[in-house]
């Protein structure tokens, strides 16, 4: 609800506000869905000035179409791909996380979510030399196990905290919470504020569910506003800056087809890419985890790899050899 | 039909590219040149030629349909979108329509990168330029909330008006922002609908008056109660059943064509298919097939 005030586009003064009031006109869609010459002779106004007022809140707050072409240029130059550090979790991703793109890990408990947010954090940290704003909502992270994944990319102590200095960590424990950090997000990179040369590549928030969860069930409707609020937000965020957003989510049991993510069917429409990861039935020892590819814009949605967890999280192993990488 | 085909390519000419928003948004109706007329009379070319396959009858989709894709997530309705994309933008030498398309993306999903390589697989010389030409017929629009789509489309009729060669508008998906506008709107159904009706009343009227086409994919969020459920099972097919309207009424009243998604759960073959149900709903003809997904986009299986 947008109230037509003074100073909210130029032209607008108090008494034209205060006239278009007293007939019914109180917000910005009032005014520009309204017959203008009639309102103009109801208020005796100028037509002329409702026309450019009109103009200029148009072109204020409705989007604006771009060229495809243009559009394609600026992607082209804007997209960027984060390597996850492992091979195959890359091929299952057409080369990586993609910067613009929602991507889901659904998983039940001990499946490896967590693991693998933290082994794709590293590597975005330690390779790609690239921020990360790792949003934490059960409490699973400890520096110690980001130290020890670390230590396995590289050797040298002042790489290691160089590392460990860009990620940065959140902890939230509610919705609510989670939607201010993510605001103060959006202000921060609006602001500039974000130190320039190493940028912020990727966000991840283990587990969205862990906090939306609560507040779903009922007929209340409150819940999945504010769970799409979260949704919309983190779109708008990969959107707008360029960043890849990685997010957990568990899953639960679906009568006929065997496992779906949970938070149900509005939050299924919200990830571009959806991977789920479990346990390797066949094989429990070995500790392997199979990850397949549900939902892709690029890839055919059945592929599958396994990868292993081991000390150094979901990278793979001879990594520590060839750090100086990209 | 023939004057229409003639008249589209001459008169997407003397309007340069720059201008979508630029020109003045107010005084449209009274400034009008003859080609803006033509364009708001007779001069869009026509879309039958776009999917045959895709409708029950065979005229469609006419002037001013409304087209509603319905579909659980990942059953292939922005695919689809992209297949009718490719089809309009690409030139008429390359079997295409050559003619423009805006696309309003409301879920943040929509894949320039997948565009492109669907037009590189379709084009017979698919080089940078080639491409560049098709996507230049293409125009993106991102909203974030229902008050934004509806101020958006105020500011998109100036340019129905002066693009003459612009046929079709696609919004994936109009039921984003249902629960959020069910949260905000206030006490009763009506006032938390209020957005999405006034945005459904301008739809219509642009659509009517500009002799678009308007195709606008909705997400399947309810679920069918399990005594609904059986009601209906045994007259209408599979994918049909679970459908439950929950958008406003209005929107099942203006809706010409209702085209449901569902991916099929067959593993047996290496690429997944995809089935949809078509229903003209003024005819009540109904009509189910298949496709794919390739690298080259949505392929039907005749």
């Amino acid at each position: 609800m947008m109230i037509l005030r003074e100073g909210l586009c130029p032209g607008l003064t108090a008494d034209i506000v205060t006239v278009m009031k007293k007939n019914h006109v109180r917000t910005v869609v009032d005014l520009i869905a309204s017959d203008l010459e009639m309102l103009a002779r109801k208020c005796s106004l100028s037509y002329k000035t409702l026309v450019a007022v009109r103009r200029v809140l148009l072109a204020q707050y409705s989007a604006f179409p771009s060229n495809g072409a243009d559009l394609y240029e600026e992607i082209k130059s804007s997209t960027a791909i984060l390597p996850t550090g492992n091979k195959k979790l890359d091929q299952l991703l057409d080369s990586g996380l993609y910067t613009g793109e929602v991507t889901e890990i659904a998983g039940a408990p001990g499946s490896g979510k967590t693991q693998l947010c933290l082994s794709i954090a590293v590597n975005v940290a330690t390779s790609l030399q690239q921020r990360v704003c790792y949003i934490d909502t059960t409490g699973g992270l400890t520096g110690s196990r980001l130290l020890q994944i670390i230590q396995c990319k590289t050797q040298k102590e002042e790489e290691q905290v160089a590392s460990l200095g860009r990620i940065q960590v959140i902890h939230v424990f509610d919705a609510y919470k989670l939607l201010d950090v993510l605001q103060d997000l959006r202000h921060s990179f609006s602001q500039q504020l974000l130190r320039s040369g190493e940028t912020l590549r990727l966000v991840v928030v283990d587990s969205a569910c862990a906090v939306i969860y609560p507040l779903l069930g009922g007929k209340q409707t409150e819940g999945m506003s504010v769970m799409m609020y979260v949704a919309r937000e983190l779109q708008t965020l990969a959107h707008d800056f360029s960043l890849a957003v990685l997010m957990t989510n568990h899953i639960t049991k679906d009568g006929s087809a065997g496992f779906r993510p949970a938070l149900g069917r509005s939050w299924s429409f919200v990830p571009t890419t959806r991977i789920q990861i479990h346990r390797d039935e066949r094989n429990k020892q070995c500790g392997n985890r199979l990850m397949s590819l549900v939902k892709s814009s690029r890839q055919p949605t059945n592929l599958q790899v396994d990868v292993k967890i081991g000390c150094y999280g979901m990278l793979d192993e001879h990594n520590g050899s060839n750090t100086s990488g990209p | 039909m023939t004057s229409s085909q003639v008249l589209s390519p001459a008169g997407a000419r003397p309007v340069p590219c720059g201008s979508v928003s630029g020109t003045m948004s107010d005084d449209f109706r009274r400034a009008e040149s003859g080609t803006q007329l033509l364009a708001r009379l007779e001069g869009r070319a026509s879309l039958k030629e776009l999917e045959p396959l895709l409708f029950a009858s065979g005229d469609c989709p006419l002037h001013g349909d409304i087209i509603e894709f319905h579909g659980p997530e990942g059953s292939g309705k922005t695919e689809m979108f992209c297949h009718l994309i490719s089809r309009c933008i690409l030139p008429v030498s390359e079997g295409g329509l050559q003619v423009e398309v805006v696309y309003i993306d409301t879920d943040y999903h929509f894949d320039m990168l997948r565009l492109v390589t669907i037009l590189e697989h379709r084009l017979s010389r698919s080089d940078e330029e080639t491409v560049k030409q098709c996507l230049s017929r293409f125009f993106l629009v991102y909203c974030s909330s229902s008050i934004q789509l509806l101020l958006t489309l105020y500011s998109l009729e100036n340019m129905f008006c002066s693009r003459p060669s612009l046929c079709l508008l696609i919004i994936d998906s109009l039921s984003s922002f249902y629960w959020i506008d069910r949260n905000n709107g206030g006490e009763t159904v009506s006032r938390q609908e209020a957005n999405i009706r006034k945005c459904i009343e301008l739809l219509d009227k642009l659509i009517k008056e500009y002799k678009l086409v308007l195709f606008a994919s909705t997400q399947t969020l309810m679920q069918k109660m399990h005594n609904e459920k059986s009601e209906a099972s045994n007259s209408e097919k599979s994918s049909v059943v679970d459908f439950k309207p929950y958008l406003c009424k209005l929107w099942q009243n203006v809706t010409t064509n209702r085209v449901f998604f569902s991916k099929e759960l067959k593993h047996e073959s290496d690429k997944a298919t995809f089935s949809v149900t078509s229903c003209h709903l003024k005819s009540n003809n109904v009509i189910r097939r298949s496709f794919v997904i390739t690298e080259a986009g949505a392929e039907f299986i005749p």
